[in-house]
């Protein structure tokens, strides 16, 4: 795996690498990418692409898109990282290197509002059907706002606030601060 | 294609003579696996109703309800989680964010009823199959949705403050505040505990939106003191904190006095309103004896409400124990002036060198005033009454405490013993390793208590201050008599004590006579506790008043005693210590306007 690394070194900039026994995970730059999958898939063996996913990093304006590939020869996992612009938030299509990444790539646009232009079928529904919100996955989704809107409430249920509970329980004759007297008081 | 390939589609068929799956037989045979997200369960030992399963709960299906059973108290809401089983999605947030690590789940996963209200159950109280499941959900060690880690507060070190009496701790700053500030989980578990019921959730939250401003006004609505609070406050509050049944509680304490010291003194009134705080807009006068903590607040709180107010005390500053009692190293004379120049700046007189009952009486007071609030303190000491402590080289901590901070010189000798294991001996202890430093240059004290280390009263902080400054401190011995030669003290012997209370919780120390030890010193400094001076109470008005044990005047809820015009509060009635006074000072400010109301 170690020669791997290298060969992958003499031909683009490795941002960042990260391993254990058999597992590596590599950061590379947004143009290498293509390139670094059909080299891993076409020349190093990494044949399987295992699964696709994303992370929304919304304070810095950023995805981290990971690109999970198996070698079957060395058993080996290996993570491909890269960061793509959160604004933007489009990147190049890998169905023609994996014929079932058009799967993943329908799910991320769905659930992170990630385009792949030229990605079969990208714009249908993935689980989501009729879904008008913005994608769920973003950060800035409210997951509670949205349950609170979308699912009624059974009836009878009611709850307490611990500091105001106490209060009625533990010190219920508690002086509230005073307000400044003035003359017309 | 073989045979089996053919066939073994047909086995799904032994299931036709089977029962069906049903509500009476549902699948039992397939457990979850070890670490599976199933139903809930919850340790009432360790739960204390704190809510934040509720709070990260993102499909609202959890509800705080009171549980039969589950007491209210310091520490413990006696609320426990109730969950929706129709709107929870088993995410396991509950479980990661839970502070007392009560809450986790099971591996059960079928629950089969006809009956939907059931799927509403309150884990732990309700009666459930899974409750005792070792196996489920919990959270691993490597997720920490809590930082159970204080911020670092920078300290001098030893060496740089064991002959000086500078202020150790250096207080947060803004970067630090904000890192602390961000732990809250804001339960508010804590506000029940202070005997002020400061709203310290709120302050912090202040803090965490960098408006200290708010967080300022937050601190005066309940507490006039901030500055002295937020060094040398007993911090029960902290005790409380959710965060410290699996980490380090809050710095309560020291974000109190973040705020307080990030708002400089000239610009008080501007920020709490009070700039256009005119002359007293009634013409109604309380006197209050003693310009200590319980005396201060309600000097401030009946300034609020427009009320001319003049404090008598008897020595010539003002802030009482906490100038004279606590030394300069915890809290500086500067930052006690803070405090006050603003309480005086209300229009608050304050006059120095006046004790009552000897220069002015209490029934001058009560004949010229509306009202009296008395808030003497506890500045007696209390004695051992073992042989010896007649010498003249024997004394009481409170005393010298007060002549160090009057400035007065003490004769400190080369090697004393203190007898004491609170936090006025550790005062006392430390106070005086720093004068035997200036005059020696080494310290050689042994502090010793009828506690044994563990059960110590002292703040653990001030116990390993004190020793990092060289004294020593062993503690676990009860003082037997101290040897005196020639007029000259020679040491004190001590037994070995065994225990301090007895079952029902009450003083009562045991002894083995047989383990004895000989501490040498030339001076002994009593720091066993201390008593009030209720001498400016004539016989008179003694025979009005109900006087309970140890001669303590009895009062009311509001501090209001038998005679209707005396409220009596702070360390004489509660505590001791500086935020029961405050505390005191607050409900009897309000209890002093009422009745003065009702008479106008």
């Amino acid at each position: 795996m170690k020669k791997i690394i290298n060969r992958i070194k003499e031909k683009i900039e490795i941002v960042s690498l990260k391993q254990r026994d058999d597992l590596y995970f590599i950061n590379v730059k947004e143009e290498h990418i293509i390139f670094l999958l059909s080299y891993l898939k076409e020349q190093e063996g990494f044949t399987h692409l295992a699964f696709l996913q994303a992370v929304d990093y919304d304070k810095y304006n950023m995805f981290q898109l990971t690109y999970m590939l198996y070698n079957y020869d060395i058993k080996v996992n290996f993570g491909i990282k890269v960061i793509i612009d959160r604004e933007k938030s489009e990147m190049t299509s890998i169905h023609k290197l994996w014929a079932h990444a058009w799967q993943y790539q329908r799910e991320l646009h769905e659930l992170f509002g990630i385009n792949f232009p030229g990605s079969p079928r990208v714009d249908e529904s993935f689980v989501l059907e009729g879904w008008e919100e913005i994608p769920p996955m973003r950060r800035d989704f409210d997951t509670k706002e949205y349950s609170e809107k979308t699912f009624y409430q059974r009836p009878g249920r009611s709850t307490n606030d611990p500091k105001e509970y106490m209060k009625e329980k533990l010190y219920k004759n508690f002086v509230e601060p005073p307000k400044i007297r003035r003359e017309d008081d | 294609m073989n045979l089996k390939d053919i066939l073994s589609p047909f086995s799904v068929w032994k299931r036709a003579v089977k029962k069906p799956w049903t509500i009476k037989e549902p699948i039992n045979d397939r457990p979850g696996a070890e670490n599976y997200r199933g139903f809930h369960k919850n340790d009432f030992d360790k739960c204390i109703g704190c809510g934040s399963c509720e709070e990260i709960c993102q499909n609202n299906a959890i509800d705080l309800v009171p549980v039969e059973g589950q007491e209210t108290k310091d520490g413990d809401s006696g609320l426990r989680p109730k969950i929706d089983y129709g709107r929870c999605c088993w995410c396991a947030l509950c479980v990661d964010v839970c502070p007392t690590g009560s809450l986790t789940m099971s591996n059960e996963y079928t629950w089969v009823t006809d009956d939907p209200e059931e799927y509403r159950f309150i884990p732990g109280a309700d009666e459930t199959k899974w409750q005792e499941e070792k196996k489920g959900y919990k959270r691993s060690e490597d997720i920490q949705l809590i930082n159970y880690d204080r911020a670092e507060m920078l300290e001098f070190e030893p060496k740089d403050r064991d002959k000086s009496f500078i202020e150790i701790i250096k207080g947060y700053n803004k970067e630090q505040a904000m890192a602390e500030a961000d732990r809250c989980l804001e339960c508010g578990i804590c506000t029940a505990t202070c005997p002020a019921h400061m709203d310290i959730p709120a302050y912090i939250a202040a803090i965490r939106d960098d408006d200290i401003e708010n967080a300022f006004r937050i601190l005066y609505e309940t507490n006039p003191l901030p500055e002295i609070c937020g060094r040398i406050c007993t911090h029960n509050c902290e005790t409380a904190c959710a965060l410290q049944n699996q980490g380090e509680p809050l710095a309560i304490r020291w974000l109190k006095r973040y705020i307080a010291d990030q708002i400089s003194p000239e610009r008080y009134k501007e920020v709490l309103g009070t700039e256009h705080l005119a002359d007293p807009i009634l013409n109604k006068k309380v006197a209050i004896i003693g310009a200590g903590p319980a005396g201060l607040s309600a000097a401030y709180y009946l300034a609020i409400l427009g009320y001319k107010i003049k404090i008598f005390e008897a020595l010539p500053d003002a802030g009482g124990m906490t100038r004279y009692g606590i030394p300069e190293y915890r809290l500086p004379y500067d930052k006690i002036e803070e405090d006050i120049d603003y309480i005086k700046a209300l229009g608050v007189e304050i006059q120095f060198n006046t004790k009552i009952g000897k220069d002015v009486s209490l029934d001058e007071l009560h004949n010229d005033y509306d009202a009296v609030f008395a808030g003497t303190g506890l500045h007696l000491g209390r004695s051992t009454k073992i042989p010896g402590v007649d010498n003249k080289r024997v004394y009481f901590a409170t005393d010298l405490l007060r002549e160090v901070s009057l400035g007065n010189e003490i004769d400190v000798a080369e090697t004393i013993i203190v007898i004491g294991g609170g936090n006025v001996a550790m005062d006392i202890t430390r106070t005086l390793a720093r004068l035997q430093n200036q005059k020696y240059g080494k310290v050689q004290i042994i502090t010793t208590s009828l506690e044994s280390e563990d059960i110590m009263p002292a703040d653990r902080e001030e116990v390993v201050g004190a020793r990092e400054e060289k004294a020593i401190i062993n503690p676990g011995w009860g003082p037997k008599e101290i040897e005196i030669k020639n007029g000259k003290i020679k040491g004190l012997h001590v037994v070995k004590c065994t225990s301090v209370f007895d079952n029902e919780g009450r003083f009562n120390p045991k002894f083995d006579q047989n383990q004895k030890k000989f501490f040498a010193g030339e001076m002994v400094v009593e720091s066993i506790g201390q008593g009030m001076d209720l001498s400016y109470l004539s016989e008179d008005i003694k025979s009005s008043l109900k006087l309970g044990p140890r001669g303590r005047v009895q009062v009311n809820e509001n501090f209001q005693s038998d005679l209707k015009w005396l409220f009596v509060g702070g360390d004489i009635i509660q505590g001791p210590d500086v935020i029961h006074g405050i505390a005191n000072g607050h409900v009897a400010a309000k209890a002093i306007d009422d009745y003065i109301s009702k008479n106008m």
